[in-house]
């Protein structure tokens, strides 16, 4: 099966990783700190490199945290926030990795990727379909005048124990968030990549593009360690057969509108329980006249009603909310391409409904 | 001529798109007094004293001869059981349509054989592979870990290395079967493994010596002698293949086109380039031998698949033989998007 964006990011965060047939997914990652038990020591100090540096190499995961971002509606300018609104509302569709094209600046949001440092030059290897993505710590400058590319071009330099990355040079056919805010070829991301300790670093994202937003905005994420695991081989357009069926019709644009008692019923806070690991939380607001969906990695993503309880997020992923005995909201359901996973809503019997904050 | 099209523009996929950082002098590299690379320097060393192949490295010096078709020796003829020789002839007369590159697919084995222009980005544990050519990347495990058991089939395998002397030499295995060994369709199975040695003989050269090891398609192991050179002052471009044309893919040769042997016989001989275009003559060779096997013909190592009675295609180009007034052969016009070139009849 394709997955496509839409439901791509959608599978990527609740599919995987995809257990096949468990090869070097159970490997001991080799060099790792460990407790006398021998599990990971996730807090032992960060590893430096021979001159010193703090080295970033290891297998990280974006998915558990939630992604803070300080943009605000009127930081987006009109056409910006109408191209988002029109991505949304064809479900995604249009989202350039439906078509197996590479994420742009969402690189390594998406999911694993593998940091491999040197001392001249860092490489991300995502495991979202097999892109790689280089990083030039030789100290030479952005290019100029680049030919636009989807990764865009990036150098690196150290502030103390952080890496920042600049990068330039994008084609402007990718979005930066996964509210679909589209941005141009002016864009310029810094980001800045701390490596707390063994098992965890923080990644700030700023993007600026002053003829998408009026000012440069930050989007804050913590990423993990995933230790004695590997990544698995991803095409993404392995077996495509999805892109031709990506057609929108009117019922699936076709919202109901419903009011706002009604949707603050839905909004607060629900986890996906997992045996043996964190459960992953998902937060459900109201802002303006819409629901929003935030799940950890992603950021917010609109829901358009289609009846009462059921919700379409992207094209071939329906949210489910249902309700107890009593009427009250016990869990939600999450619907991609047939493949459901339950979220309970936290506190389900005194929670007050949230509204927008 | 659209899938000679389509099988020449993967083959020109570095294309020079504004210089960026194409001429940017490679920091670190060893040079001459007069600045140039010196490539004949000694091979780096990693602080544990092994070879250090980083860098950036391009195939040569005839990069894609065995990419085109791994058969290039007389002794590797027939090297294909009979139900590989049935399925390579199956996708000559689809037009090779489906070719999982044309699809914008990774390469796989291709990939690993003519890797185009390429990082080598090796750190203690881990080798990175960062081909330019679909921006698709491979790993190399050099931590101790054995191959997997019964993998799931992968389009680049499992890779896991380790160090004879100063020899990296380097296993793949878990292979799925959609891709094929080269562009004139040879397929391989689940089974196929992969042996390179690498070797670093000096700053600028490595030698490379591949096997391909497949008992359910080959009766015996293909061995590849290559070479890799550093490429200094350069970079590699960003590659994304959008696979806009695979719908158009739809050619199915005309088999029902059958030749007899003593109309074909006709064609067999060698020719010479004469005139037209340089780069025809550079990419399929300046002398073409046609020759008849089993009621075949081919032209050098590649079956001729007929379109007319004149008119033949071939992998990389089309070829058409041109007769004077007494029915006798003259000349070979081989066709690609380049242009034509003109080989006269030698003998």
């Amino acid at each position: 099966m394709n997955r496509s964006m839409g439901s791509v990011v959608v599978a990527i965060w609740v599919v995987t990783p995809i257990p096949a047939l468990g090869q070097w997914l159970h490997y001991p990652t080799p060099g790792m700190p460990r407790t006398p038990d021998g599990k990971p020591n996730l807090s032992a100090p960060a590893p430096k490199t021979a001159d010193g540096k703090p080295d970033l190499t290891g297998l990280w995961r974006h998915s558990n945290s939630k992604l803070e971002s300080d943009l605000r509606p009127d930081d987006v300018q009109p056409w910006a926030q109408a191209a988002a609104k029109r991505s949304a509302e064809n479900l995604r569709t249009d989202f350039w990795t439906t078509r197996c094209l590479p994420p742009g600046p969402l690189f390594g949001l998406l999911d694993l990727s593998k940091i491999v440092q040197t001392p001249g030059l860092i490489v991300i290897l995502a495991e979202a379909a097999n892109r790689y993505r280089q990083i030039f710590i030789d100290g030479r400058g952005l290019p100029k005048d680049p030919n636009p590319a989807w990764q865009g071009y990036s150098v690196g330099h150290w502030e103390g124990d952080a890496l920042v990355v600049e990068t330039a040079g994008f084609n402007d056919k990718s979005v930066v968030d996964y509210e679909l805010h589209p941005h141009t070829e002016a864009l310029r991301l810094t980001e800045r990549y701390r490596r707390r300790d063994f098992g965890h670093m923080e990644r700030q994202i700023t993007i600026d593009d002053p003829k998408a937003f009026t000012r440069a905005w930050t989007m804050k994420t913590a990423i993990q360690l995933e230790p004695d695991t590997e990544l698995l081989e991803f095409v993404c357009n392995e077996n495509e057969k999805d892109v031709k069926h990506f057609v929108i019709t009117e019922h699936d644009t076709k919202e109901m509108h419903l009011d706002s008692t009604l949707l603050s019923k839905y909004a607060g806070e629900y986890e996906v329980l997992r045996p043996g690991r964190e459960p992953l939380a998902i937060t459900v607001t109201v802002v303006g006249d819409h629901l929003m969906i935030e799940r950890p990695g992603m950021g917010k993503m609109s829901m358009s009603a289609r009846s009462e309880t059921t919700f379409s997020v992207s094209f071939g992923e329906v949210v489910e909310f249902v309700n107890d005995s009593h009427g009250a909201v016990s869990h939600l359901i999450m619907d991609v391409a047939g493949d459901e996973q339950k979220a309970v809503r936290k506190n389900a019997a005194t929670a007050a409904p949230l509204a927008d904050k | 001529m659209h899938k000679i099209a389509i099988a020449l523009s993967l083959w020109l996929l570095a294309i020079p798109l504004g210089a960026q950082w194409l001429n940017l002098p490679t920091p670190g590299i060893p040079r001459t007094a007069d600045g140039k690379p010196n490539l004949n320097a000694p091979a780096p060393l990693t602080p544990e004293g092994k070879p250090d192949f980083s860098g950036l490295w391009r195939p040569g010096p005839t990069p894609y001869t065995y990419g085109f078709d791994v058969i290039q020796d007389p002794k590797d003829e027939n090297i294909f059981l009979p139900a590989a020789e049935a399925l390579f002839k199956r996708h000559l007369a689809d037009f090779r349509r489906d070719n999982p590159v044309g699809h914008c697919l990774p390469g796989g084995p291709l990939t690993i054989l003519t890797p185009g222009l390429h990082r080598i980005m090796q750190s203690r544990t881990v080798v990175a592979l960062l081909y330019e050519g679909g921006s698709h990347y491979r790993q190399i495990f050099l931590d101790g870990r054995q191959l997997p058991q019964d993998p799931n089939p992968a389009w680049f395998g499992y890779s896991v290395g380790h160090w004879d002397g100063d020899t990296l030499v380097v296993e793949t295995a878990g292979f799925n079967d959609r891709t094929w060994l080269d562009m004139a369709g040879h397929p391989h199975s689940e089974q196929l493994r992969v042996t390179e040695r690498f070797r670093r003989i000096d700053f600028g050269h490595i030698q490379r010596q591949i096997t391909f090891e497949d008992p359910q398609t080959l009766t015996k192991p293909l061995t590849f002698s290559l070479a890799l050179n550093y490429a200094p002052d350069t970079e590699i471009l960003e590659n994304i293949c959008e696979d806009r044309d695979s719908a158009h893919l739809v050619g199915k040769a005309n088999t029902s086109l059958e030749l007899s042997s003593e109309s074909l016989r006709r064609y067999v001989g060698t020719y010479e380039f004469r005139e037209g275009s340089p780069m025809v003559a550079g990419f399929m060779g300046r002398t073409q031998t046609v020759a008849l096997i089993d009621g075949t013909l081919y032209l050098n190592a590649l079956p001729l698949v007929p379109q007319s009675e004149t008119i033949f295609d071939s992998t990389g180009a089309a070829a058409e033989f041109f007769l004077d007034t007494n029915g006798a052969v003259t000349h070979l016009i081989l066709s690609q998007t380049e242009g034509d070139a003109r080989y006269n009849r030698m003998r």
